[in-house]
């Protein structure tokens, strides 16, 4: 546990105007507002990457119930008419930045929103920690074994609250299937069985060719090895590139699978083997993650499966479809994954898993009997680590979980990409008997966008 | 895929220079089909033709017809992972060989980098000297750096601390990186990485600004949704 947090406010006054390489502009409702708490107890939040999901995020924030607690007043985003456009979206004052590394050396910030491609989550969220900075960085953690590693080294060394942003952990659903799972109502469980529909495929392949104006391609590849620009790399594509997203498995994977090292108890544990199988890659253009793909993931003492199955163009042909909800009840938004529990006294669905999550009716109705073991109702992601920021409580998704499940879908995808079966030392946190896919356990990075 | 599969196997099986020829010959003319399907059981199956095909493979990454020339990458590719498969030392062995000529000034800047990367993969100290000799030029030497801090071994080690030796000022602290990476403490260098660089052009917006621009965005939607 960590100190309760110090913010950085009276540090800023006394050093305001000598930050260096960007003019700074606080606007003075920071420092107060009417009928709200005074300056000292709000977290002042930089937004690094302000696209779609960046943007949402902030607005969750902002609606959430610590929304009055925080204050944005930073944006950061290597495309210049997005970030000018996403500017044009809050309140005035906010100051705009291209390079994070200008966001980091604010001394008033005291939190940093990463919605970043994923190939720049390590890096940005090692050197926010570094700068102090508490962290909120979208899902997946890392794109590496080894960049997980250095996240927990950094967080734990810096003593900052990290929330990696896979949701479902904080749903109120999520927290009557866990309660539902734990109290033995299926019994042991010994498999579960995650479904989600395909990746895409590029079926409109173009040419590689020069980067637009407004976007700085470069800062965009940051710790990637140089390639040239392709139009189909982003915004929201680099999800099917497999070394800036990775596909469902690590997009989607990384929700659903959170909840079932979550609910399993397994955080911290690893599996013995990882096996992709069932594989399909796009026939042409630049995505080149797996379209379809089923990973095996063996765990051991105690023993059970995780399977990561990934096919059909809307729907996986052998999931379930989304449960008909009762009056009043919220509809399954995203029935096209989710997750199903094997227990030797019966099986236990849902669907989501990540911003929504919907359990199966009987978990929903399920009474607890005196005496029923409960577990951590989540007061929101958000909220979440906002308690981490104010008291130094462990966030329900930190780094070391979040780099846990991270890893499931690394290794997944490694699995499909080499074309073999992999073993894993989770004591070491390293694949076994596999020199080439030892090597790819890390990958260099870029200077200086590197740890 | 099975076919070119089967045409693989017994090229390895018979073991003879013209079968497995014949074999790339085969890989290569689907690699360049005009049918991406046929193209992607290329790519699938291009594991098991082996070193025999790494240098026509490199060839058709040059294709003119940029589907062609990504088919050809992505089966180079599935090559390399197929033969660093362990237990397949021969295969490995014989796959690094043909990759190493085209890390070469002969073939293309796009070709030598990837080459380069799958050395990264595979390769021990045969490939370290003609992966340094990248460090010598601008194009290349940052992936230079990248696959020796990746390749194992003393050898690549020395690579770089001779590479930090001999780069220019500018290069120094990308050397240096790599070599902290290796556990080699290098003092004395300007860091760069947590130092802002890139500056942005827009402003912040005062709430008049930002009435304007809500202004504006009303209006481009209504005259939008009038043309629709």
């Amino acid at each position: 546990m960590k100190n309760k947090v110090t913010l950085n406010r009276r540090r800023f006054l006394a050093t305001a105007g000598a930050a260096i390489g960007a003019p700074l502009f606080i606007p003075s409702r920071v420092f107060s507002a009417p009928g709200k708490p005074g300056a000292n107890e709000r977290v002042t939040v930089a937004l690094i990457g302000a696209g779609g999901r960046g943007n949402s995020l902030t607005r969750e924030m902002k609606r959430s119930e610590i929304g009055h607690e925080s204050e944005l007043v930073a944006l950061c985003d290597v495309d210049e008419k997005r970030l000018g456009d996403s500017l044009a979206g809050y309140d005035p004052g906010i100051m705009p930045y291209r390079d994070y590394r200008y966001v980091l050396d604010r001394k008033d910030i005291d939190a940093v929103i990463i919605a970043t491609p994923d190939h720049w989550h390590a890096v940005q969220t090692v050197h926010a920690a570094q700068a102090g900075k508490h962290i909120y960085c979208e899902k997946p953690a890392c794109c590496t074994i080894e960049e997980g590693k250095r996240m927990v080294e950094a967080v734990k060394k810096s003593k900052v609250a990290c929330q990696i942003g896979s949701q479902g952990r904080s749903q109120r659903e999520a927290y009557l299937a866990h309660r539902y799972l734990v109290n033995g109502n299926i019994g042991h469980v010994s498999k579960v069985w995650a479904f989600h529909y395909a990746s895409p495929a590029d079926n409109n392949p173009v040419p590689d060719s020069d980067p637009p104006p407004e976007l700085d391609y470069d800062l965009w590849l940051g710790p990637l090895r140089w390639r040239p620009y392709n139009r189909k790399y982003l915004p929201g594509s680099f999800r099917w590139m497999m070394d800036s997203g990775g596909g469902q498995i690590r997009d989607r994977g990384a929700h659903v699978m959170s909840c079932a090292m979550w609910w399993m108890g397994a955080d911290g544990t690893g599996p013995a083997t990882i096996e992709a199988t069932n594989l399909q890659f796009a026939t042409k253009g630049v995505y080149d993650c797996c379209v379809n793909m089923t990973v095996t993931y063996t765990f051991k003492n105690p023993d059970w499966t995780l399977i990561w199955d990934q096919k059909g163009a809307q729907f996986n042909p052998d999931a379930p479809r989304g449960e008909k909800r009762g009056p009043g009840e919220e509809d399954i938004s995203r029935p096209g994954y989710g997750a199903i529990y094997h227990g030797d006294k019966g099986t236990f669905t849902h669907w989501g898993g990540d911003g929504g999550t919907w359990a199966e009716k009987k978990a929903r109705e399920w009474v607890p009997p005196a005496g029923f073991k409960d577990v951590y109702k989540s007061p929101g992601h958000f909220e979440d680590w906002f308690e981490g920021i104010k008291t130094g409580a462990k966030t329900i998704m930190n780094i070391e979980a979040a780099a846990g499940v991270a890893n499931l879908c690394v290794l997944g995808n490694l699995s499909a990409l080499l074309g073999r079966k992999l073993s894993w030392d989770q004591s070491k946190m390293e694949i076994v008997g596999d020199d080439e896919a030892r090597r790819l356990m890390g990958r260099p990075q870029r200077y200086p966008w590197c740890f | 895929m099975a076919a070119i599969a089967t045409a693989a196997t017994a090229a390895v099986a018979a073991g003879t220079r013209a079968a497995r020829a014949a074999a790339a010959d085969d890989l290569i003319a689907k690699v360049k089909d005009k049918s991406d399907k046929v193209r992607a059981e290329a790519m699938l199956g291009a594991g098991k033709v082996g070193a025999a095909a790494v240098k026509p493979l490199a060839g058709a990454m040059a294709d003119a017809d940029f589907e062609v020339a990504r088919a050809a990458r992505r089966a180079l590719w599935n090559l390399v992972r197929y033969v660093g498969r362990p237990g397949a030392d021969d295969e490995k062995k014989a796959a690094v060989t043909e990759l190493i000529p085209l890390v070469g000034e002969s073939q293309p800047v796009a070709v030598r980098r990837e080459a380069a990367w799958m050395l990264s993969e595979l390769a021990g100290d045969e490939a370290v000297e003609p992966v340094a000799a990248l460090l010598s030029g601008k194009d290349l030497r940052e992936d230079s750096r990248m696959v020796l801090e990746r390749l194992p071994g003393e050898k690549s080690l020395a690579a770089l601390k001779a590479g930090l030796a001999a780069a220019p000022e500018d290069f120094k602290p990308n050397v240096a990186i790599s070599l902290r990476a290796r556990g080699v403490e290098v003092a004395g260098m300007p860091d760069k990485r947590t130092v802002g660089s890139r500056e942005t052009k827009v402003k912040a917006m005062t709430a008049a600004e930002l009435q304007e621009a809500a202004k504006a965005a009303k209006s481009a939607k209504q005259k939008k949704g009038k043309k629709q």
